[in-house]
């Protein structure tokens, strides 16, 4: 199977009838970055609650390697919120024999490679570490797992320019080649230097899906310069 | 994987229920105290007072620790699935009826306990208060070896035939209380989560509506068992009937009531939790 992610007449419709992703078909290639690029409330974090199993689809499906999202797929997609969801008590290197015991693909020497590069002692609680700190932590986290699908959820918004250097580093030394790593932002200025290929999202619908090297080639612009025309308000 | 997350989950909740229940200890120790000391013979009304206080104190500890672990639990149920938290529960690769298990055996397990607990605590309580009063009083230790040679007389009586049955039922009872408890406040609490923009009223709702209807059906059941004892009690010489016998069939049917509803409560959640699930 070549495609890592296939994504078949997906809907879901929210409550009160409103409908955050429609009809949506999408085709995800192994070993690429790809950005998920739209405005906010176009369904990139909807689209992405369903690849993560956070969500149940109204309508069509979804195969992350030839599965439905559930305990197989969990195991080999890893997931970055856009909100840190560890438990306040717990401590660094709790959280690792946590990841460890849970996922196999779990490399707890990466990890601590990782938090001793950043000076983040493994004996901290989190509920005493910055905001900023927690974010790095969840990040070296999911960054120290061997998935096959890597999917970050805004991982550079609301951080200072260096501490995204610092996270957009992290994503390219440590993800898996084979892997595909699925990047949802605004901010396409930041990350576009990095991406293979991005996919446009707007009202609940994929507007584009194409590589950047086309998009420059064909269009002669940046992908940032391209997506402020494609959604002009 | 269950292993797993029951030793984590367990890890994650053992601490404040141990500290309250160390904490009802010492106060049923602090209470029994008093009696050891011949506190009713000072002149100073603020020792006796004292002591009254102790045992409020230790009154109002057995209430908290009890409603504190269940309101505790219940907590750190509903943080850890649909709060932020449950943003790595269920990206965790498990199955949702494992997820459930491990919560539901951790919950009732503490449910249990707690129960012990402030059995074990009025027992310390009363053990040191006899201990003072037997040892302090000469008329209080008569009254009490002639209670406890009438207790052994009444052991031997009929009326207390079918006691370890009384018991069985009386541990069964417990037991699916502590299941069946545990699963109504989960089973609210995810179909709580259906009222999407109410969802802690949601589940207080249901809650309530769970409850209402298990204690329904629990009096439909117990009802004609009821009429059965009053019958039992007009027709059959008092000193002749055993109160256990009566009441052991009667706890059995409500330990069943308790199981099928638990086994309801629990496919309910796992269906809620496996299809419905919509973390905000």
């Amino acid at each position: 199977m070549s495609e890592l992610v296939e994504v078949k007449n997906l809907t879901k419709v929210y409550e009160k009838k409103k409908t955050a992703l429609s009809q949506v078909n999408l085709m995800i290639p192994r070993g690429k970055i790809i950005g998920l690029l739209g405005p906010n409330g176009s369904g990139k974090t909807t689209l992405i609650k369903l690849l993560s199993g956070l969500l149940v689809a109204t309508e069509g499906e979804i195969l992350i390697n030839g599965y439905k999202p559930g305990p197989e797929t969990k195991s080999m997609v890893s997931y970055l919120p856009e909100r840190t969801y560890f438990q306040n008590s717990m401590r660094v290197k709790e959280l690792i024999e946590y990841f460890a015991d849970f996922y196999q693909d779990f490399c707890p020497e990466r990890a601590k490679q990782m938090l001793m590069n950043l000076n983040i002692d493994e004996n901290s609680r989190l509920k005493t570490l910055s905001k900023g700190t927690k974010e790095k932590v969840q990040l070296i986290m999911v960054m120290s797992r061997d998935a096959q699908l890597y999917i970050l959820d805004e991982p550079i918004a609301g951080v200072d320019p260096a501490a995204r250097d610092y996270i957009l580093r992290t994503i390219i030394s440590n993800y898996n080649e084979n892997a595909t790593v699925l990047i949802s932002t605004h901010l396409i200025s930041d990350i576009e230097k990095i991406l293979d290929e991005v996919i446009f999202i707007r009202d609940g619908r994929v507007v584009l899906q194409d590589t950047v090297e086309n998009i420059r080639e064909r269009k002669g612009k940046s992908v940032d310069t391209y997506f402020r025309e494609v959604f002009a308000c | 994987m269950l292993g797993k997350l029951l030793r984590h989950e367990w890890k994650a909740v053992w601490k404040v229920p141990t500290l309250l229940i160390g904490a009802l200890m010492v106060a049923s120790v602090m209470a029994g105290i008093p009696f050891l000391f011949p506190i009713w013979e000072s002149d100073w009304i603020g020792l006796p007072l004292s002591a009254v206080m102790l045992m409020l104190l230790f009154f109002a500890a057995m209430i908290a620790t009890s409603f504190g672990i269940v309101i505790y639990l219940t907590v750190r149920y509903y943080k850890s699935m649909y709060t932020d938290e449950g943003y790595l529960t269920h990206t965790l690769p498990v199955k949702g009826r494992d997820l459930l298990l491990s919560k539901t055996i951790v919950m009732s397990v503490w449910n249990l306990i707690s129960g012990i607990a402030v059995f074990v605590a009025m027992m310390i309580f009363y053990v040191i208060m006899l201990f003072g009063l037997t040892t302090r009083t000469s008329i209080f230790t008569a009254e009490f070896m002639d209670a406890l040679g009438e207790l052994r007389e009444l052991l031997n009586s009929p009326y207390f035939e079918g006691m370890w049955g009384f018991l069985a039922s009386l541990g069964c009872m417990m037991l699916t209380g502590a299941v069946g408890g545990s699963l109504l406040i989960m089973g609210a609490i995810n179909l709580g989560q259906m009222v999407r923009k109410h969802r802690i009223l949601g589940a207080i709702g249901a809650y309530f509506g769970f409850y209402s209807v298990m204690q329904i059906i629990v009096m439909v059941i117990m009802f004609p068992m009821m009429l059965k004892v009053v019958f039992a009690a007009n027709h059959t010489d008092a000193s002749e009937m055993s109160v256990f016998a009566l009441y052991t069939p009667m706890y059995f049917v409500i330990s069943a009531v308790y199981a099928i509803l638990a086994v309801g409560l629990y496919f309910l959640s796992e269906y809620l939790i496996r299809r419905q699930l919509e973390l905000e």
